[in-house]
């Protein structure tokens, strides 16, 4: 906890977030303020329609805070992005065939044909969709799109992984899954995650802390340590006892 | 995969239906000719396909036939490919730009009811009798059909998925067309091409009424000298020439969004 407030690699600092609809100001966000290590899972939970995925977009800089700063206390190098982002739908184009789709990040970076191509293959690896490279986007399962949209993020080769309730259209088994494999991805790549959700037991079962997102403005209401090693198992006792937690607090 | 199969079985039924198709087509020729034979053709001046078939061969014989269509399709061309580019080029504009699009929606409501017909006399005294009036009027209904497909192709292009060109860098207004909008409207434009291409067909015959060197001037000459055959022959030109665009223009089309099944 103490490196983490001493050495974040992303810094939320006090985020507020307004609309104004026929003159009438909303408040969304109130003082939102989180703090991300290197290497850390961060996950975001709340209930829909609460804000956090208006959070992630503030944190993307797709929007601009009323108040507020998202400071990054590292600068990417060359070649690499601050942030790769997964989307809720895998929003892939379906004009490009999957290989394609995963390059999209790096277009405009000046790397060698061949480097762009081995990145890929790399990240491909990764979330295990090597041999699928040519298909179309229509050509795969719901599951499989989503996992080329995180190879998409990861080849970019982000210091933070935003991820917006990736997992939650897809089947139990297959975000089970996907789950065990982002654990595995985050091992191996040492990416911090930053990963929005309303499901409970997603939250225990990846982070290392949960931001319990609440309320009207929303706020966060709590913030819990979640100190289980992986792999995690939703029947143990003490994942049980967090869910129970957690379940309190919404309660 | 299953999609490969399917398609399969979609192509199966294509081929298999065509035996079905040809009866229907030749059933209807048939059924014209025999009535043509019984009831004879001096009072209705309705010529039987035979007959129709020989003026068809002669016309190709003397060489009218391959001057005319070549002017026809001369002037569709160059309609056609102006209509389709000033609508595209058009309707991209107008669906980027809100206050353009403002500050054209009511002269867009004035101008598009106007046929292209109506425009022939503009044409004539502006133009003059030439191969340019008629791809003038050709261009008119082509353009519209393709500004309104590309307007609203372009417009229906969601933010989520120029979202997705934001957050990996993507940021500039070139990058964000040519790399999103554009292929994600492609569909749509290509549907506008494809209208476009039919409507010229329709609208080339009425733009060379008034004189201009093509199939409609032949037309209305052969119609004056009560010459149906002739009149025939050309209508099932135009069929002809409309099918092998069209039959063209959806197979590029097929190339083109293989990705979108």
């Amino acid at each position: 906890m103490e490196q983490v407030e001493v050495n974040p690699i992303v810094s939320i600092k006090d985020i507020r977030y307004s609309v104004f609809n026929q003159g009438i100001q909303y408040e969304i966000l109130r003082d939102i303020s989180i703090s991300i290590a290197k290497g850390e899972i961060i996950v975001l939970l709340g209930s829909s329609g609460v804000g956090k995925t208006t959070l992630l977009r503030i944190i993307s800089q797709l929007i601009i805070p009323s108040h507020g700063s998202v400071i990054f206390n590292t600068q990417a190098q060359k070649n690499q992005r601050l942030y790769g982002y997964v989307f809720q739908e895998p929003r892939l184009l379906p004009w490009r065939r999957v290989l394609k789709n995963v390059l999209f990040g790096l277009e405009e970076m000046p790397l060698k044909k061949k480097d762009k191509l081995k990145r890929a293959e790399e990240v491909l690896s990764m979330v295990k969709l090597t041999g699928l490279e040519h298909r179309w986007p229509y050509q795969l399962s719901g599951g499989q799109m989503q996992r080329v949209s995180i190879a998409r993020a990861l080849v970019v080769h982000p210091k933070i992984l935003l991820m917006d309730e990736p997992f939650s259209s897809l089947d139990v088994l297959t975000r089970a899954q996907l789950q065990n494999n982002l654990l595995e991805i985050q091992n191996s790549t040492g990416t911090s995650i930053f990963f929005v959700t309303h499901d409970i037991s997603e939250a225990i079962m990846l982070a290392d802390r949960i931001f319990i997102l609440q309320g009207s403005p929303a706020v966060v209401a709590d913030e819990i340590q979640i100190d289980l090693p992986h792999p995690r198992s939703k029947t143990s006792k003490s994942f049980i006892n967090y869910s129970l937690k957690i379940h309190q607090q919404f309660s | 995969m299953p999609e490969s199969k399917h398609k399969y079985f979609r192509i199966t039924k294509e081929v298999g239906s065509i035996p079905l198709k040809v009866t229907g087509l030749l059933a209807f020729l048939l059924l014209w000719e025999l009535l043509v034979t019984i009831f004879g053709n001096a009072r209705t001046l309705i010529p039987s396909p035979s007959q129709i078939m020989i003026v068809f061969y002669t016309e190709i014989r003397s060489g009218i036939w391959h001057r005319i269509v070549f002017s026809s399709f001369t002037n569709y061309i160059v309609g056609v490919s102006a209509g389709s580019l000033l609508g595209i080029a058009c309707g991209v504009i107008v669906a980027l730009h809100a206050r353009i699009g403002h500050m054209t929606e009511y002269l867009v409501r004035l101008l598009r009811p106007i046929p292209p017909i109506a425009w022939i006399p503009i044409a004539i005294i502006f133009l003059g009798i030439t191969p340019i009036s008629a791809s003038f009027i050709i261009s008119i209904g082509v353009f519209w059909v393709n500004f309104f497909a590309t307007h609203s192709a372009i417009r229906g292009v969601g933010s989520e998925l120029i979202d997705v060109a934001v957050v990996f860098g993507h940021n500039t207004f070139f990058y964000k067309f040519t790399k999103v909008i554009l292929p994600a409207a492609l569909p749509s434009i290509l549907t506008g091409i494809k209208t476009g291409l039919g409507q010229g067909w329709m609208t080339v015959v009425a733009a060379e009424l008034f004189g201009i060197p093509g199939m409609g001037q032949r037309m209305v000459e052969a119609a004056g000298l009560l010459e149906t055959r002739v009149v025939f022959v050309y209508m099932f030109s135009i069929a002809l020439l409309y099918g092998v665009s069209d039959t063209l223009f959806t197979f590029i089309q097929g190339r083109l969004l293989q990705w979108n099944r």
